[in-house]
């Protein structure tokens, strides 16, 4: 069963901050991760945001679409999280863009993309195995 | 904005002169000799070092031989963010020329992004252009250039060939003029202490009355901090200078600032 998230009338679940596998170690966080703090001059903003997933061509698609995540996880992460949950083999790529056509940098926090290229609430991501926006 | 030539030329054409020194603890033949070399603000590490590989490369053994990497004051430099923006965030207050350390070992996998070939530097850079176009124009005129105009673009920065790069991005540069500006200003605020990596929120060019935005009130909105402030009672300064790049269509601001300890 996927975890609701309380706030958001049972439609995103909640994406573990944690490597999703027992078997994950350190060396799969994310480079450059960086958690805003409580004091950036935004205390009634959440501390979470509402992504979709969608897939792009043939790339499998993920059950659960709707996902609420920490402002300040990183593309790479969310990317590693993506890979895991599609069981991807460790050499097949993972592409992750906005608005179909760029694909933000790896350190890039998803907060600062909802902020920049959100709608509705919430910020849409295409996934996809081969580079499908150049 | 693209009269400006002047202005546009030197933002294109500044440089650094910097001093690479192998690192000490590196496996090498004979001595190492430091490298000099002029590094242009708008550019990017791995994209203007190759000199710097080839001249420590010739005094190294193959095997002792991994992805080069920067540092400087044991700070791993990302690659990914231009070289002005590295050097007015981390040494812009020491004198010149910048001394940066190289290693072609221990690649620091939590902090650099790795960069094994060049087209990962162009991806990186257009990637770069077309999310700011996304916020100028909501992507429409990057996605009406063709392949060859993106290609261009990228081949002006890597040859560091103005004219060739300004005759498609003034075209990235343009908006109608009922409008007064983008959609947006693309930019991003970099501090030197912060534990966020920049500042990016969405700002209009015009306010709802018409009135075009200064730069003073995109900081007042988006880094009130970095507008210098006399606080005489506790006897606190802050030294604020802010470093304006605007290149590639983009707006990087550095802001460093300098906050000596309050005397109690």
């Amino acid at each position: 069963m996927t975890k609701l998230h309380s706030s958001n009338a049972g439609t995103f679940a909640k994406m573990s901050d944690n490597a999703d596998s027992p078997t994950e170690s350190q060396k799969d966080d994310p480079p450059t991760q960086q958690p805003p703090t409580e004091d950036s001059g935004l205390v009634d903003e959440k501390k979470k945001i509402d992504v979709l997933l969608k897939a792009v061509g043939d790339t499998p698609i993920m059950k659960t679409k709707k996902w609420t995540v920490e402002r300040g996880r990183t593309v790479h992460s969310l990317s590693q999280f993506i890979s895991r949950f599609l069981k991807l083999e460790p050499s097949e790529q993972l592409f992750i863009y906005v608005n179909q056509s760029f694909a933000p940098s790896p350190d890039q926090e998803v907060g600062v993309l909802f902020e920049s290229f959100g709608s509705d609430g919430k910020l849409v991501l295409h996934y996809c195995k081969s580079q499908a926006w150049g | 904005m693209a009269d400006d030539k002047d202005v546009l030329r030197d933002v294109w054409f500044g440089r650094i002169p910097t001093c690479f020194t192998l690192y000490q603890d590196e496996v090498t033949e004979r001595e190492a000799e430091p490298f000099y070399l002029l590094l242009p603000r708008v550019s990017y590490l791995t994209l203007v070092t190759d000199k710097v590989k080839k001249h420590f490369l010739r005094i190294m053994k193959q095997e002792d031989v991994e992805e080069m990497w920067f540092e400087y004051e044991g700070l791993p430099l990302k690659w990914h963010y231009p070289i002005g923006v590295l050097f007015d965030l981390h040494a812009s207050n020491t004198a010149l020329p910048w001394s940066v350390t190289v290693h072609f070992k221990t690649f620091p996998e939590r902090d650099l992004l790795h960069c094994p070939t060049n087209s990962v530097i162009e991806a990186h850079f257009m990637s770069g252009i077309k999310e700011a176009d996304a916020l100028k124009h909501k992507g429409q005129v990057i996605n009406d250039m063709q392949k060859k105009d993106h290609k261009q673009l990228w081949m002006g920065l890597q040859n560091d060939k103005f004219d060739q790069f300004w005759a498609m991005n003034r075209k990235l540069m343009e908006y109608p003029t009922e409008e007064g500006g983008f959609r947006y200003i693309p930019f991003r605020i970099y501090q030197a202490m912060s534990d966020r990596p920049f500042i990016q929120r969405l700002f209009r060019p015009v306010s709802a009355d018409g009135v075009a935005h200064t730069l003073g009130d995109l900081l007042k909105e988006m880094c009130p901090s970095a507008i210098p402030q006399d606080d005489l009672r506790s006897l606190r300064k802050r030294a604020s200078s802010t470093v304006l790049r605007k290149t590639k269509g983009a707006l990087a601001l550095t802001i460093i600032q300098d906050k000596s300890k309050t005397v109690r």
